[in-house]
């Protein structure tokens, strides 16, 4: 029977990998990955003025021009996570009229400043550009028109330079946590996390719709056409779903080894990429965000959390094979049991979305009674872990709740298995099942 | 030998097989007949250990039914059994395996049955993209791979054409020449009274009909005249014994409640002229059991 084990993996694996269509699948997946990695790139390949910073001509009424020129860069010092030592703005000093100054081919998308003073000889600004201006530049360009502002009146105070200097300072804070198995200088990375991690998961997700569509179609395809009833009479019931659930892991893990390989190649391209051009966009840079997390104290964590993140998925794989399997063997043909794995999906659905709202809502009870319950914890839990959510002790307990649920699915789920697979009527369907589970 | 003792099998109150027994000797070709819901696919599902008989024993060659007997059936069911994706070679291999072979030898006996039904060139061909007729050869020979000991034949010549059903039968004789057990079912009664020398007529789950089919046929009372000559219809439809008079052709035939009525029937139609034909004949296994069973097989 143990041969026979085998070769029933073999033939459930080779029927979905030995196909042009596995090959065509993962053409366009390394295809999708690596462009996808490398999209600024693919992007800047086109053409486009968006690398070209923010242009700012100020007509400066009334002598502000050098302090608003400080505060830009003071401001771009503030919110400067990564190596670029560009300011915000440009800014350049100009006499032209608005008007005449936009018409210019160069100066098309650049905004002009008019620094003025109101009745009440307060610094009053009006903004001129041809278009719309985005809301995160307008807050950028107000914040510095305010400080500017600041700065200003306090020097009219009369207030002697020095003491200005110390008001004008940005207050440094100093950060302390209590526990003490946490680092201030992870909080930043905690929140990369709670963004970045819901990506990293997202191939989990794809790969349970894969797992379920696989061992659903196979399981119809032998039931539908009677080879169930050949192969029922060679081999048990209970070895015919085990080939289904190993072969479809393997196949789950294959296709995910292969979505790492991709995504590392695509990392690999972008480095590349990166040694003739600067190619950083913003803050998420990968390098420097994967140099940051090695260096910081998640990237000694992931030493334990990517193990037991492993195992917990892979259990909740074999879980979702064992289910999709039982709900196959139950339906009569592949439309009956498309209706039914859309639950499957909804709940692993479920899972992805508690997953990203885990960052906002830090602390939630209702996010973390979910994060222990089974087929929902693959995703969560490993989220809640790398967020300091969820302990290590509570991980293993949500891991412990899925080797429960496999228990009772291979307990009560093979007995249905093995009446459903040759049940060909759904006419009294779950008296039956019901009646199988009573079955010794 | 296969021995089917006294088995019942109930779905839930509803009995589908009932007390149901049979041997199949080594050489011998079996048919095992009843019209749908009576009990069959039950009872083959039974024998090649799908199900478990409420009650009641099946062993084949003394051993009881599990998955190392079940290596020495062969199973050709009425509807299509194969994974129509799957190219033939790989079809084969599937199931020979599965049955015990190796690929290897599964290779060299596929090369020699292709070869037997005219089909070499399908070997790497996609079921699906065969004929309905050339599936069911592929099918015939998945069920007949591993050289079962017993073979059950399901309405083996679906969709064949008659030089392929020659084929099939050809084929059948020569396993049960060689010592297979066959159980064979169809709808075609020529086709169990030209193959099976035992039967069993199943109704409801009960045999209604078991032996030899020679034996049923000669204890079976109502027989069949066939008369070709100018003869009065009317007289001979009002003897006693006489149930119906049918033209047949050239011929009357004339049914007859038991044998002795044919002697008055002779009676009768030696004073005509031009009688050329006189035979009394056996009752085909067709009228036997529409008479059984209350219904025909090919509904």
């Amino acid at each position: 029977m143990k041969t026979k084990l085998k070769y029933l993996i073999g033939v459930s694996l080779n029927r979905k990998i030995k196909t042009k269509w596995f090959a065509i699948a993962n053409i366009l997946l390394l295809i999708l990955i690596v462009g996808l990695i490398n999209i600024d790139s693919i992007i800047k390949l086109f053409g486009g003025d968006f690398d070209k910073k923010q242009v700012i001509y100020v007509d400066d009424n009334i002598g502000a021009y050098e302090v608003l020129k400080t505060q830009n860069e003071t401001y771009s010092a503030l919110i400067k996570t990564n190596d670029d030592d560009a300011d915000t703005f440009e800014i350049k000093k100009t006499t032209q009229k608005a008007e005449d100054l936009l018409k210019e081919k160069d100066n098309k998308d650049a905004w002009v400043l008019v620094l003025d003073r109101d009745e009440q000889n307060v610094l009053k600004a009006t903004i001129i550009s041809d278009g719309y201006i985005n809301s995160t530049d307008y807050a950028a360009v107000q914040t510095i028109i305010n400080n500017t502002k600041s700065t200003i009146a306090l020097a009219e105070s009369n207030i002697n330079p020095d003491d200005l200097a110390k008001i004008s300072s940005p207050v440094s804070i100093e950060r302390q946590v209590l526990d003490k198995d946490k680092k201030s200088e992870d909080e930043s990375m905690q929140m990369i996390m709670s963004t970045v991690f819901p990506i990293f998961i997202l191939p989990f997700f794809a790969l349970t719709i894969f797992l379920v569509q696989m061992i659903g179609a196979e399981v119809n395809d032998e039931k539908t056409t009677r080879g169930m009833e050949i192969i029922i009479s060679n081999v048990s019931p209970k070895t015919h779903l085990t080939a289904k659930v190993v072969a479809a892991n393997l196949f789950v893990l294959i296709q995910g080894g292969l979505l790492i390989l991709f995504a590392a190649l695509g990392i690999l391209v972008r480095f590349m990429l990166g040694g003739d051009s600067d190619i950083a966009v913003g803050n998420m840079d990968i390098g420097n965000m994967l140099s940051e997390l090695l260096a910081s104290d998640i990237g000694a964590q992931l030493g334990y959390i990517i193990p037991l993140a492993l195992i917990m998925m892979v259990l909740t794989f074999i879980a979702y094979a064992i289910l999709a399997g039982v709900l196959a063997s139950m339906t009569t043909n592949i439309e009956d049991f498309q209706q039914l794995q859309t639950p499957i999906m909804i709940i692993s659905l479920l899972g992805y979305y508690l997953a990203i709202m885990a960052g906002v809502f830090d602390g939630s009870l209702f996010i973390k009674v979910l994060a222990f319950v089974p087929f929902i914890s693959a995703i969560l839990s490993p989220c809640l872990l790398v967020l300091g959510q969820m302990s290590i002790v509570e991980f293993i307990i949500a891991i412990i709740l899925v080797i429960v649920v496999i228990f009772l699915l291979v307990k009560y789920g093979f007995k249905i298995y093995k009446e459903g697979i040759l049940n060909y009527s759904s006419k009294g369907l779950w008296k039956k099942m019901f009646k199988a589970l009573k079955s010794k | 030998m296969l021995k089917v003792d006294n088995i019942t099998k109930y779905y839930g109150d509803f009995c589908a097989v009932d007390h149901l027994s049979f041997n199949v000797e080594p050489g011998e070709i079996f048919g095992l007949l009843g019209v749908n819901g009576a009990g069959k696919t039950t009872t083959f599902r039974m024998i090649i250990g799908l199900l478990e008989p409420t009650s009641g024993n099946i062993t084949l060659n003394d051993k009881k039914i599990d998955y190392d007997v079940t290596d020495e059936i062969g199973f050709l069911t009425e509807e299509r059994s194969l994974l129509t994706k799957m190219t033939v070679k790989e079809q084969c291999h599937y199931y020979g395996v599965l049955k015990g072979m190796t690929e290897s030898d599964v290779d060299k006996r596929l090369d020699e049955l292709l070869k037997k039904f005219g089909i070499e060139s399908y070997k790497d061909k996609k079921i699906k993209e065969l004929s309905k007729g050339n599936q069911q050869k592929i099918q015939f020979i998945t069920a007949i791979l591993n050289q079962p000991k017993l073979l059950i034949c399901d309405e083996p010549f679906s969709g064949l054409d008659p030089f392929n059903v020659e084929l099939f039968k050809n084929e059948i004789k020569e396993m049960a020449q060689k010592g297979s057990m066959i159980i064979f079912s169809t709808h075609r009664m020529e086709h169990v009274e030209l193959f099976c020398k035992k039967l069993v007529v199943l109704k409801d789950g009960k045999a209604v009909l078991s032996g030899n089919l020679a034996d049923i046929k000669k204890q079976y009372r109502k027989k069949n005249i066939l008369i070709r000559g100018n003869i009065d219809i009317d007289k001979i439809k009002s003897l006693e014994g006489v149930l119906e008079v049918n033209p047949k052709g050239l011929e009357y035939e004339v049914k007859i409640a038991d044998e002795n009525v044919a002697d008055k029937v002779f009676n009768e139609i030696s004073q005509a002229k031009n009688v050329t034909k006189f035979v009394v004949e056996e009752p085909s296994l067709n009228e036997i059991f529409i008479d059984k069973v209350g219904e025909t097989y090919e509904n």
